[in-house]
């Protein structure tokens, strides 16, 4: 079974938008949805701790996921001619890039 | 034996198969068997590459959402402690471990995509690359992983 044409812009669609939104999730935290680990409940948005410290990671990760396949489901609709220009290094040139940003981002607990 | 333990030994394990199965293909692919190799370092970089792809992605994702699962136990009972210890860069190291494994998540789709059969030429550069970041990312959040476990100790 071919995999068709499409999968691929989306994929490259997915990996791009998809790091550069986490990245932007966790420095502006915009987390879909909190948890509270010590009282095992979860909450909508960004809340303050309660009874503990508080989680953000699953929700930049829900964040990001959404917006990376509605990016993507987007560019599957592009035309064929503009979807063969999009090049296929773009899916690891930014999630590379992004990982140097994190390291940035963290430095100060290694300084 | 508590349940988080024994997700985290399974996590490990889950780990342990997906660091040999990218470190072929990445191996395999950056430096091949020029010969049917007749050494250990050989063979382990004469495989067939492409027949790691579902295995890694599989792998990969497993290994994640269980670790996602242990998460919470992580930040009530160890994070806490490399505080306290004033282990900063330990701290820093899991920072990375987590967002670097959701960037391998965001890679997986083009990941598959271009290791899909037949193999296109063109693809080849991106192929490799997606392949080494994803080995990157699978060592180093090994190595963290392991070296934050020795700290907080087994089962304490």
């Amino acid at each position: 079974m071919s995999t068709p044409r499409a999968f691929g812009v989306f994929s490259v669609v997915f990996a791009v938008v998809g790091s550069i939104v986490y990245v932007i999730c966790v420095e502006q935290n915009y987390a879909l949805f909190s948890y509270h680990p010590a009282v095992n409940q979860f909450g909508a948005g960004v809340q303050e701790p309660m009874d503990g410290p508080v989680m953000y990671w699953y929700g930049w990760i829900a964040t990001s996921t959404i917006a990376a396949t509605l990016a993507g489901l987007l560019a599957c609709a592009l035309p064929a001619s503009v979807a063969q220009r999009v090049w296929s290094g773009w899916a690891w040139l930014i999630p590379a890039a992004v990982m140097i940003v994190f390291c940035y981002l963290l430095r100060n607990f290694f300084l | 034996m508590n349940t988080a333990t024994a997700l985290l030994i399974v996590h490990g394990l889950l780990a342990v198969a997906l660091l040999g199965a990218i470190t072929h293909q990445a191996l395999s692919v950056w430096v091949p068997a020029s010969k049917p190799a007749g050494s250990f370092v050989g063979r382990f970089r004469g495989v067939a590459s492409g027949s790691y792809v579902n295995a890694v992605i599989v792998l990969y994702v497993l290994t994640t959402v269980l670790g996602a699962i242990i998460y919470p136990e992580y930040r009530l009972n160890v994070r806490l402690v490399l505080e306290q210890l004033e282990l900063r860069s330990q701290n820093g190291a899991f920072e990375l471990k987590e967002h670097f494994a959701v960037v391998g998540l965001a890679m997986l789709p083009a990941y598959w995509y271009y290791w899909r059969q037949p193999l296109a030429a063109d693809n080849a550069r991106s192929r490799a690359v997606l392949t080494a970041i994803l080995a990157f990312i699978v060592w180093w959040n090994f190595l963290v992983g392991h070296i934050l476990n020795n700290i907080r100790g087994f089962g304490s």
